[in-house]
């Protein structure tokens, strides 16, 4: 049978929706499972797989009654409004700081005859700082903040999360900052301006999609940060990874179904800033990999 | 990369408004990029130097004050003969290759699918990005649910198609693959939507020049495609190498390591060593050891794929 052009073409289209369908499920199915385990009875986890509410077990709310009034409902109140608190104060701080170095490399020429190094050298060094393996840096860190009495302090872990957002908001602000014409802020330079004020009021807000793609990227590396956090509190100021990883690996097992409400906890506001803002998040990847 | 950089900036860089900038321009210029250099000097470079210096020395976590002793290279030459070190550090590259080279694969793939005229475009990406932003160790936690051999779904779906009960995370040959499953699952979005960026990037005249004069699908997608897009494929695979080299958290939680130690990666054995035995100056040369792997590894891929790049152009 001969094939016509439109109907080869259909075929090839039907084939790739399949194949595309296929892969959201594997994308989404484990939340799916997760979601519907922390409505689970211990008796229908223990059963084997069950995968419709309703249908094969019976939900119920006591996981989530348990997460969030129970014995360590403190605990995950703290945990998780420390991550939230070390994630939104430090992205901001990252993105303020490394935004002006971003700036500055693009508009401002410099040359440091130690090392005969240029902008594209100054930008290189940063982000090579996001390149090595954060371990090596990481036991200095600890010995550091136990000197200045800095561990387990929220002050301590905004600046290091500060440090490790850093080279990531300089690489990508700079991109962002290179494609913004000039001409606006030549313009006001040329009326008498400072330098500050033209960068505050007419390149910061251009960049705002920029600014707002690095932000988020930096929030989401630091919410999802389990190193650090582990190496550097313990207590008043460990967050949610921590806490999710410490009750994993309790002796009595693990409980699935309070596991599951718990590990939503953290998933969820990822989610919820993926379905919310996929377009920056995009852009921004796209920018810092490939320009 | 760097040359390819630079030229791409040219054009950017406003070098007029440079020279013709008033001299109030000199201040702001220290000031716009000070505090980035002194936040990176003093808590990225001063503990990369720290801890070489660290690597060097016999310092136990429980005393702190005055227990640094200078021992030499004695840290590196207990490293060398370290049967659990190279264990780990064979773990960590198995990891890279299989896990990157897996999303790679499976990246490529799904950036050509959604490089056509498909419905559901929104549905889709939103779909496809959502694993990538998940907190790994809640990850982790979710592969260890996915993959037990008796509750979790995986092995229930594979029973039903009629294979066999798979040990996935007891067994210590399968814990390692289980994890470079649950990373891909985790990491293949990033490659998929840089690579789609970069597929869309091509000049489509190319493409319509080749079907018109024939060539096959194949052929287009071997001599063109895939030569056009390496630029963007050394950059994507790069960039999920060095992170791949830093694998932590998904383990920590998802096998802890185990069983026995099929599943421990070097940054797990630099953190044991210097938490857990308070053995500061070896932790330091396991991390650092991590750091040449990784510098070597960058390397060695760089030059070879550079040198190929020239081979093609010549």
């Amino acid at each position: 049978m001969q094939l016509t052009l439109r109907q080869t073409r259909k075929i090839k289209l039907t084939i790739t929706h399949v194949l595309l369908v296929i892969w959201a499920i594997i994308c989404l199915f484990p939340i799916y499972w997760v979601l519907i385990t922390s409505f689970k009875h211990p008796i229908a986890v223990f059963q084997g797989p069950k995968y419709f509410p309703w249908i094969d077990f019976q939900p119920t709310l006591n996981a989530w009654k348990f997460l969030l009034t129970g014995p360590t409902s403190a605990s995950v109140y703290r945990s998780w409004s420390n991550s939230a608190i070390l994630a939104i104060s430090s992205a901001a701080i990252a993105v303020m700081i490394g935004a002006m170095a971003g700036y500055a490399l693009t508009r401002f020429r410099y040359y440091w005859s130690g090392l005969k190094w240029r902008n594209n050298n100054i930008a290189f060094w940063i982000i090579s700082q996001r390149m090595l393996p954060a371990v090596v840096v990481i036991l200095p860190f600890m010995i550091m903040f136990r000197v200045f009495k800095l561990i387990d302090t929220h002050a301590g872990m905004i600046l290091a999360y500060t440090v490790f957002n850093l080279p990531f908001a300089v690489w990508i602000l700079r991109d962002f900052f290179a494609g913004l014409p000039v001409d606006l802020e030549e313009s006001a330079l040329i009326d008498g301006a400072s330098r500050f004020k033209a960068f505050r009021s007419i390149v910061l807000p251009l960049a705002a999609p920029g600014l707002i793609a690095t932000f988020l990227f930096c929030l989401v590396f630091t919410w999802n940060d389990y190193l650090f956090a582990l190496m550097l509190t313990f207590s008043k100021a460990a967050t949610l990874p921590m806490f999710i990883a410490g009750e994993g690996t309790q002796s009595y097992g693990p409980q699935w179904w309070y596991l599951s409400a718990l590990s939503l906890l953290s998933i969820a506001p990822m989610i919820l800033i993926t379905l919310l803002v996929e377009r920056y998040i995009t852009r921004g990847l796209v920018v810092g990999a490939i320009k | 990369m760097q040359d390819a950089k630079s030229t791409k900036f040219k054009p950017t860089i406003p070098r007029n408004l440079i020279e013709r900038t008033p001299l109030r321009d000199r201040g702001a210029s220290r000031a716009f990029l000070m505090p980035t250099v002194i936040l990176i000097l003093g808590f990225s470079v001063f503990p990369l130097l720290f801890s070489l210096l660290l690597a060097f020395m016999s310092w136990d976590l429980s005393r702190l004050e005055g227990g640094m002793r200078f021992i030499g290279l004695k840290n590196f030459t207990t490293l060398v003969s370290d049967p659990r070190f190279w264990n780990t550090a064979r773990v960590t590259v198995f990891f890279v290759v299989g896990s990157v080279g897996l999303q790679y694969v499976l990246g490529l793939g799904l950036a050509l699918l959604l490089n056509q005229e498909i419905r559901f475009r929104r549905f889709f990406r939103v779909a496809f990005l959502v694993p990538m932003m998940l907190t790994p160790a809640a990850v982790g936690y979710v592969g260890r649910m996915l993959f037990n051999e008796s509750m979790g779904p995986i092995n229930d779906i594979i029973q039903h198609l009629g294979g066999p009960l798979i040990p996935w995370l007891s067994n210590s040959r399968l814990a390692l693959p289980s994890l470079i499953l649950l990373d891909t699952w985790e990491w293949v979005p990033f490659m998929t939507i840089v690579l789609l960026a970069g597929l869309q990037s091509l000049p489509p005249e190319l493409f319509e020049c080749a079907r018109v004069d024939g060539a096959s699908e194949w052929k287009i997608f071997r001599l063109i495609t895939l030569p056009m897009l390496a630029p963007v494929s050394i950059t994507v695979i790069l960039i999920r190498a060095l992170e791949a080299f830093k694998l932590f958290d998904i383990v920590m939680v998802m096998t802890g390591g185990g069983p026995g130690t099929a599943t421990e990666t070097v940054t797990m054995y630099a953190y044991t060593v210097g938490m857990n035995n308070g053995n500061l100056g070896y932790a330091s040369a396991i991390a650092y050891s991590l750091l040449i792997m990784v510098v070597i590894f960058s390397t060695i891929f760089l030059n070879s794929l550079r040198g190929r790049a020239a081979a093609v152009e010549a």
